[in-house]
């Protein structure tokens, strides 16, 4: 057997093994978020002052968390990519396929809040400080997907994008700390408040919220490992599209001579 | 219980149902035009070499297997 086809086999069984530890992942996520919305909307009690509204509260803060999650990750990759001794391919779909998870999470911690904020405070938006820092985040990585799509040669489009990502990551400690430095409408933290360390939520109430952040977390990480796959996939797709291109056009330049 | 309530999760859960399915969708869409399993190895008779499916005669006919005997095909190590 040659080295290369050893080589090959390797690399399929590997690639299976991912495949299988991603099809479990998924339908261990899938359990997860079944039982979140099972506990929440069924088992947990109603809150004292807010009732049956504080069953957002299992999804919702779970978005946000997740959100402030990819954003990390991709700014990480992004470092990672930027510093000479660990550039790599890999750390750019990283941070392009985190990122896009990321505003995915954000959307929905947004529309979630959106629904939330309608019959708490009597308005769907408010421009309240933490509102807006997050639609800003939302803008901000949007940006940042949208600059990765502006063509150019790999290292050049990725370099830029990594920059982009690391200068978007400030807004994420500002909309964390924002109900705590100005005056906001939106509550401060339920789970580990900055300002007195304090979770303001027990019982059932807080292993469903638990739960939930331990859910959508195994969520976003099949999201992203499947995101990653199919950048690896579009880039693969891409280099081989241009060899054939190049191929053509110096057969055709050969014909001619 | 709470219109609000259903509208949030229904929101949630179907949004990222939705962009999970499309993400599934495009990346098997991409396997099949990489002609692989999409992980750098080619499915098929070889490096490089992409699978090619040829059919011919009527449509039907393509899609019955024909059960043959030994004494029809032999055991294949025949000459």
């Amino acid at each position: 057997m040659s080295t290369a086809t050893m080589r090959r086999q390797t690399s399929a069984t590997q690639s299976d093994g991912a495949g299988m530890a991603l099809h479990l992942l998924g339908a261990t996520a899938l359990v997860g978020v079944a039982a979140t919305v099972w506990l929440g909307l069924f088992v947990t009690p109603p809150d004292e002052f807010m009732g049956n509204l504080v069953r957002l509260l299992y999804i919702h803060p779970p978005m946000a968390w997740v959100a402030f999650l990819a954003y990390g990750a991709a700014s990480l990759a992004s470092l990672l990519y930027l510093w000479p001794r660990t550039r790599a391919e890999h750390f750019d779909r990283l941070a392009g396929a985190s990122a896009e998870v990321g505003v995915v999470f954000t959307g929905l911690t947004l529309a979630s809040g959106s629904i939330w904020g309608r019959p708490t405070w009597g308005a769907w938006w408010a421009w309240d400080p933490l509102l807006t820092t997050t639609a800003l985040l939302f803008v901000l990585y949007l940006g940042y997907l949208a600059l990765r799509r502006v063509p150019g040669e790999f290292h050049v489009r990725a370099r830029r994008s990594a920059i982009a990502a690391l200068i978007a990551f400030v807004d994420v400690p500002i909309v964390y700390f924002s109900v705590e430095w100005w005056r906001s409408l939106h509550q401060a933290p339920t789970v580990l408040n900055p300002t007195t360390h304090k979770t303001y939520v027990h019982g059932s109430m807080a292993w469903t919220l638990l739960l939930g952040f331990v859910s959508f977390t195994l969520v976003y990480i099949w999201l992203m490992a499947h995101r990653y796959r199919l950048a690896k996939l579009q880039d693969r797709e891409e280099t081989e599209g241009l060899e054939v291109a190049l191929a053509e056009r110096r057969a055709e330049a050969g014909a001619r001579g | 219980m709470n219109g609000y309530v259903e509208a949030g999760y229904v929101v949630v859960l179907g949004t990222l149902g939705s962009y999970g399915g499309a993400l599934l969708l495009r990346e098997r869409a991409a396997r099949r035009r990489a002609g692989g399993n999409g992980t750098g190895e080619r499915a098929g008779n070889g490096p490089g070499v992409a699978t090619q499916v040829h059919r011919s005669g009527p449509a039907d006919e393509g899609l019955q297997l024909r059960h043959r005997s030994f004494e029809e095909t032999g055991t294949g190590t025949e000459p």
